[in-house]
């Protein structure tokens, strides 16, 4: 077990849906043991919400809480009962992480607060992922992935300007909340491997989004320059559209730009007057107006090698269907099939990154309360009996 | 107040461009020493493509993304810089690298070299597709790995409609660096030891976004997405006009209670058991001429007090703000978020992404003049005599938008 990161890591982990999930999904894939804590009957409600396999719906048929949850052990408790929680200490006291993501004052009024937990565990971490911080006048406001997306910039700089702004598809601000929450904890976690003492991290989906611009808001910031959206500053650095689909044409290297001249044929495109990157953006629109056509006459697919054997950075856009026959992915093994008792076995991404020493492990999502019986016959020690017993009264 | 957690570490950054040097800022921002290794006649591409002026010293996008870093000026191929960077790694705990697969190798300097002056180093490359497999030569930048990666297809106004980028996958990537650099470094406080990671942008982004979608097509051979703004399960949910020039209101209804809600807000509770809408299904066919009804009443409305109204009740809404309205929302200066340069000279930075309890990351300087730190690194940290400090030449200065 030792060549696993993150072995001897015990992990409470309170959270549903995408961003804290994704986070101790990556803590599990290293080695943590994940304690998922679910609520008796329905748990998680990333299992009532689907898409589900083959469309059954069912705990058990979710596909995003199947990818999410993978390696991970999942113990039912209603929290929300006086035993339950009493149970839920008892399990803190004997982990080094707890993650949750309530709503911002549940954990106080559930006697749960960090101040209460770190009095009988000071070596605990605690981390909460909020929509909007734990403090702050939009402390309680309410929020699915578009309106995160919303109020963290980057969606005014998404899609067409002569249009709406556009949402992104995938779940970006919570995926990237669920990062930065890895990041973050294990950051403590370092930390208190010197000091011996744990804290409490404060994780603001709002600001956690913020990052994705960057560069555009560091410009408002110190020029008050605003932004709108729309073509990217460079050109040409964009999708065009070609005989098949879409390509990725990006000058760069700048110093290999000119070798593009073998692909597109069109040699007003490769005149001095448009040598630089800087001459290309003065006459952007006469520039991409030359451009579309030397693209539109090519193969997606055909662009992308052609540019690549010429050291640029071109590329295509794929579908999900020709993602998955994806040479690179097939050669590299990025796909691994994990087998599940309910959906069967199928193919899920496996590691984020492959590290030489500690390698990253796939492992199935749990049942709900499939880890009732181990976990809990040792902490806090139960009996089979009474476990039953517990059961029946709804507390676990 | 404590250390932050980073601190007592050094950290080699030597990369360009966003997303590795994302990584790296994030770890600097908590408290590592961040060593940026530039090269001059090819300065990396934020730092603009003009030398006039030494402008490349001064674009917001480099003081933010290279800020609280040293940064020291070598030139790999010069055997005397070589062993500059070799002493550098030795006194170090990361290297962080985004060359093409190979390079590294090729000048000495991979980790099977490094690892005999530094037996406990943590590399970490991040190349656009990996060290194998036959793309391991091609290059990217956050576009391409975008489109390849399955990625970009996933957002649309519409099915079929064309493929939008999104902010921003430097970042989902830069990220993944940092993830992959704090796990390395976890089991090296364990067990002394280090290791190398071989990061694909591509399969980290990949990951980090569309893994339940690329799950979903290999389970029901089918995809949710793209729906433009619209949720596959909720509706209504979109982008409604509000009142004023390119002003948006984001709202999503989740439940019946919230339609009933939604309906008395907007003074239509006679929406609520229209046929046309009295279901979420029946909301989901009626979309479109929903969406027309919803927007003519935030249309006479300020994005900001339809957000409120709406919020009021529970039901999620926000407004779509631009950077003038993020550096000026209340929000966010309550969470007293944004923060100057520690070096009094007042130029204003975005915050943390994460607030620690035990101590809170500052800007200490912005992202450093090129080879500000030459001195300090040769000097102090390696020992060297004041001699072999050699000032920047302007004339060996390039940018990486220079033709050839």
């Amino acid at each position: 077990m030792t060549n696993k990161a993150l072995s001897a890591l015990r992990i409470i982990d309170l959270t549903q849906y995408i961003a804290g999930p994704y986070c101790t999904k990556l803590m599990a894939g290293f080695g943590a043991e994940v304690i998922k804590i679910e609520q008796p009957e329905t748990g998680d409600g990333m299992r009532r919400l689907g898409p589900f396999y083959k469309n059954h719906e069912g705990l058990e048929t979710s596909i995003p809480f199947l990818w999410l949850n993978t390696g991970k052990k999942s113990i039912t408790l209603n929290i929300k009962t006086v035993k339950g929680t009493e149970i839920l200490k008892q399990l803190i006291k004997n982990a080094d992480v707890l993650i949750e993501n309530f709503s911002p004052g549940v954990m106080h009024s559930l006697g749960l607060s960090y101040e209460t937990l770190r009095d009988f565990n000071p070596r605990l971490i605690m981390t909460s992922i909020s929509n909007f911080g734990q403090t702050g006048p939009y402390r309680d406001y309410k929020a699915e992935e578009i309106e995160l997306q919303s109020l963290s910039g980057g969606m005014y700089m998404t899609g067409d300007p002569e249009k709406e702004p556009l949402s992104s598809g995938p779940a970006l601000c919570q995926y990237t909340a669920g990062k930065h929450a890895y990041i973050a904890t294990l950051m403590a976690l370092l930390q208190r491997g010197k000091s011996g003492n744990g804290q409490f991290i404060d994780i603001s989906i709002q600001e956690s989004g913020l990052e994705h611009i960057e560069i555009t808001l560091s410009y408002n910031l110190q020029k008050g320059k605003n932004a709108k959206r729309g073509e990217h500053l460079f050109v040409p650095w964009d999708t065009y559209e070609c005989q098949d689909g879409y390509a990725t044409i990006i000058a760069m290297p700048s110093r290999h730009w000119h070798r593009a001249a073998e692909i597109f044929g069109d040699a007003r495109l490769f005149d001095k007057k448009y040598l630089h990157v800087l001459d290309r953006m003065k006459h952007r629109s006469e520039y991409e107006a030359l451009l579309r056509p030397c693209v539109k006459a090519h193969k997606k697919k055909d662009l992308f090698h052609a540019g690549q054997t010429r050291k640029l950075a071109f590329g295509c856009v794929t579908g999900l269907d020709e993602v998955i026959e994806s040479p690179q992915h097939k050669a590299r093994e990025f796909f691994v099939e994990i087998d599940h008792p309910s959906v069967g076995k199928h193919k899920y991404c496996d590691a984020p990154f492959k590290m030489s020493r500690t390698p990253w492990q796939s492992d199935r999502a749990p049942l709900i309360g499939e880890h009732n019986q181990e976990i809990y016959t040792e902490i806090p020690g139960y009996s089979l009996q009474e476990i039953q017993q517990l059961s029946e009264q709804g507390v676990l | 107040m404590d250390n932050l957690p980073m601190q007592g570490l050094r950290i080699i950054d030597f990369s360009h461009s966003w997303a590795a040097p994302h990584c790296a800022r994030i770890l600097a921002d908590f408290g590592a020493e961040v060593i940026k290794v530039e090269y001059v006649r090819r300065l990396c591409l934020l730092r603009g493509a003009k030398k006039e002026k030494t402008i490349y010293n001064s674009h917001p996008g480099w003081l933010q993304v290279n800020r609280n870093k040293c940064s020291i000026t070598l030139d790999l191929k010069n055997e005397r810089d070589k062993d500059i960077f070799r002493d550098i790694v030795k006194i170090s705990d990361v290297l962080i690298e985004n060359s093409r697969t190979g390079v590294m190798d090729k000048l000495g300097l991979g980790f099977q070299d490094l690892t005999k002056i530094n037996n406990n180093l943590i590399m970490l490359s991040m190349t656009a597709f990996g060290n194998t497999g036959p793309y391991s030569s091609y290059a990217g930048y956050g576009a391409v790995m975008e489109a390849i990666g399955g990625i970009q297809s996933l957002t649309a106004y519409e099915r079929g409609g064309k493929p939008a980028r999104i902010r921003e996958l430097d970042i989902t990537n830069g990220l993944a660096g940092a993830c992959a650099v704090m796990t390395a470094l976890l089991y090296r406080q364990r067990t002394g030891e280090g290791q190398y990671i071989d990061m694909s942008q591509l399969e980290a982004g990949t990951h980090g976004l569309i893994g339940e979608h690329l799950l979903e097509y290999v389970m029901n051979d089918s995809q949710t997405l793209p729906l433009g703004n619209r949720h596959w399960k909720f509706a209504p949910q979109g982008c409604y006009r509000c009142k004023g020039e390119d002003k948006w209101i984001t709202l999503t209804v989740r439940s019946e209670a919230e339609w009933s809600k939604f309906c008395e807000v907007l003074g239509h509770p006679e929406w609520i058991s229209d046929p046309l809408f009295a279901t979420r299904v029946a909301r989901m066919e009626n979309h479109d001429l929903l969406d027309r009804m919803i927007e003519e009443w935030t249309i006479l409305h300020i994005h900001h007090d339809v957000m409120q109204i709406l919020q009021s009740c529970g039901i999620p809404s926000g407004e779509v703000i631009d950077v003038d309205e993020i550096r000026n929302s209340v929000h966010l200066r309550e969470r007293a978020y944004f923060t100057a340069e520690k070096s009094g000279s007042g130029l204003l930075f975005m915050g943390m992404p994460f607030k620690f309890t035990r101590a809170e990351g500052k800007v200490h300087w912005r992202g450093p003049e090129l080879g500000q730190h030459n001195e300090y690194v040769l000097c102090q940290l390696l020992g060297r005599s004041q001699d072999e400090v050699t000032p920047v030449k302007d004339d060996d200065i390039g940018t990486a938008f220079d033709p050839e």
